[in-house]
């Protein structure tokens, strides 16, 4: 997925142990839970429903262009009925447009992922797309958002485009982008009522927003993806290329705020910020492709003769690797390691609060 | 203007009937303990020209025909790779997932869509961790899952939507099978990787939640969460994990038992493949 980095294997060792320090230097400077800088935009689009771009410090870049169509719902029977046959079924009377809206369904949420150099088929483009998807649908109100009447959704095409060559795996990027383009997205207001054929008003000024703004929210807000890996026993959150490349384990972390209204004294009324973990997947780190480095001792050009005791010597070396000598990770990760990287994700005033603080100072036209 | 060229069906379009009948419901409850898993069938080595195969077969619900899950992998090489393939200092592994087209309700095309993909990109990191890829340099391996039959067959499965839920199922069972065959090419691994899922479903009532192994998407009402992982109980490491759902906002202390019952899960279905690998060996030893 991440272009293949060009360290040898000196350099992967050093890196490698320096990361694993308490606390870690990164190649950047940057503390273990730190983000890279990044600009961020809004409504740079006009022709869609909602538009985002992001831009890392790294030079990476990506656009995201939401566009809505009307569709017909077919029920999966393929009858003029079906609504009627599952209220009949469940027992549920006219007019309850909750239960109604529980038909709504995931497929009406359409994801394109475009990165230069890669074919758009490719298994890890797919990937990537799928893992985006599944965190914004797995709170299950996302697809209710896009129910209008028993007979008529909309269908949401989400195209994530990445301008720059993927200079690091771009999971982060897309996602926050992805997060923003959602913030920003505006449906015509319904005029119709009822089981109309949907009638809309003109006037985009009225257009309410996807996800609403100000004052009294409360509810799911899009999720954001979090990549993290573990090297050795530190975690390290928003990994560059280099990190990457060393790293034991990579986890894509999915976290969706809810928020949620409460009572403070009276009157009045903080909305206070709830992370739910929504979706979780390791991501094959590319350090296991590594190139494996040589210690001196088993190095026949180093010692010049090739004897028995040279050749156990080499074997041990490949049984027990050795301080500075590089070895691509084997094996799985420990589950004690997987926990401590979401504990630190969900956190109370962790690293998820803070790029959700910062996103939210971006200014959405 | 009509298209003169085709034979076109008639316009409107006619449906077969679907009838309602009501004591389904409580056949498809699930009989199990909430921590079994479904019995299952495993067989290696029944593709004789594929350097390594095996074939799983998960039993159908019960009072029901013919609808468990059947899998079919096959392994081939580890050979030299093209000319033309860059140098690899490991082995390249390769892995296809692909639907038969009549294993699910909705057909599935000859071409793999993005579900199958995501699939095969799964597995390939499941099975990754577990083998040692340093002594095979400059080979590839291809490692190609069929799903003969699916869960969801029936009719229900795409009334209540609950196909999201099996592709999970679908994800233990291909790590499974791949790991079983992986063996019978004698490919050299850490340990043998296992499939496991569990799920949190919501009680009857609505209210109480519990913990399933092995879940059926048909037979609970709703599930909220579930996790799949692929696991080395030699090596007591996680090679692959997948959590997707809800959890309710109370108990924040879930995903964590979540992914320790899918471990256990696994644990299950690992006892099954040394059984059926050992048999192998007893079989050729005699």
């Amino acid at each position: 997925m991440a272009q293949q980095t060009l360290l040898s294997p000196a350099e992967l060792a050093y890196l490698h142990s320096s990361l694993s320090l308490s606390p870690p230097i990164r190649p950047d400077g940057r503390t273990s839970k730190q983000f890279r800088p990044l600009t961020a935009e809004t409504g740079i689009l006009p022709g869609t429903n909602g538009s985002a771009r992001v831009c890392l410090s790294d030079g990476t870049e990506a656009i995201v262009g939401v566009k809505a169509e009307i569709e017909k719902t077919v029920d999966p029977l393929g009858g003029e009925h079906y609504q009627e046959y599952v209220k009949s079924a469940s027992g549920v009377g006219g007019g309850d447009a909750e239960a109604d809206r529980s038909a709504a369904r995931g497929e009406w949420l359409e994801m394109t992922v475009e990165i230069p150099g890669l074919r758009d088929d490719d298994a890890g483009t797919v990937f990537l797309a799928e893992l985006l998807r599944e965190a914004l649908l797995a709170d299950g109100e996302f697809a209710k958002k896009l129910w209008i009447n028993r007979r008529f959704h909309w269908r949401l095409y989400l195209d994530i485009l990445l301008i720059s060559p993927p200079l690091s795996y771009p999971l982060p990027l897309l996602s926050l982008t992805t997060h923003l383009a959602l913030l920003a997205t505006r449906l015509p207001r319904l005029k119709s009522e009822g089981d109309e054929d949907p009638m809309f008003d003109d006037d985009w000024e009225a257009a309410p927003f996807l996800y609403p703004r100000e004052g009294a929210t409360t509810g799911p807000r899009p999720s954001i993806t979090l990549l993290v890996v573990a090297v050795g026993d530190s975690i390290l959150f928003d990994p560059s290329k280099e990190e990457l490349a060393v790293a034991d384990s990579a986890l894509a972390v999915s976290l969706c705020e809810v928020r949620t209204q409460r009572e403070q004294g009276g009157m009045e009324v903080d909305s206070g910020r709830e992370l739910r973990l929504v979706s979780m997947r390791t991501i094959d780190p590319p350090s296991r492709l590594t190139p494996p480095g040589v210690p001196s001792t088993a190095n026949l050009a180093a010692s010049g003769t090739s004897d028995t005791t040279q050749q156990k010597q080499q074997q041990r070396a490949e049984e027990h690797p050795q301080e500075g000598v590089w070895k691509a990770p084997l094996g799985g990760t420990r589950f004690a390691v997987l926990d401590s990287i979401m504990q630190a994700v969900l956190e109370k005033g962790g690293v998820a609060d803070e790029v959700l603080d910062g996103l939210e100072g971006v200014d959405l036209a | 203007m009509a298209d003169r060229r085709r034979v076109n069906g008639p316009g409107g379009s006619s449906l077969p009937p679907v009838y309602d009948d009501g004591e389904l419901d409580a056949v498809s409850r699930r009989q199990r303990a909430p921590d079994a898993i479904r019995p299952l069938y495993l067989k290696t080595g029944v593709t004789p020209s594929a350097s390594g195969s095996a074939y799983l077969e998960i039993e159908p619900r019960e009072g029901e025909y013919g609808s468990g899950m059947k899998l079919a992998c096959t392994v081939h090489g580890p050979r030299s790779l093209p000319r033309s393939a860059p140098f690899s200092p490991y082995m390249v592994l390769s892995t296809h997932v692909k639907f038969a087209p009549f294993a699910t309700k909705q057909r599935r095309g000859y071409l793999r869509d993005s579900s199958e993909k995501d699939l095969s990109t799964h597995l390939e990191t499941a099975l990754r961790g577990a083998l040692i890829a340093d002594r095979w340099p400059k080979s590839g391996v291809d490692v190609v899952v069929t799903i003969i039959e699916g869960e969801s067959t029936r009719q229900d499965a795409v009334e209540r939507r609950v196909e999201e839920w099996d592709v999970m199922n679908v994800l233990g069972g291909c790590i499974t099978v791949a790991s079983a065959a992986i063996a019978d090419a004698g490919i050299d691994c850490v340990d043998t990787v296992s499939g496991g899922v569990a799920a949190l479903v919501a009680g009857k009532d609505g209210d109480e939640t519990s913990i399933v192994l092995d879940p059926v998407a048909l037979e609970h009402d709703s599930i909220l969460a579930a996790c799949c992982v692929a696991y080395l109980p030699n090596r007591d490491e996680i090679t692959n994990l997948w959590f997707k759902g809800r959890l309710p906002s109370a108990a924040s202390y879930n995903h964590q038992s979540l992914v320790s019952r899918a471990v256990q899960a696994s644990k299950g279905t690992h006892g099954l493949i040394s059984a059926s690998l050992s048999e192998v060996i007893g079989n050729s030893q005699n």
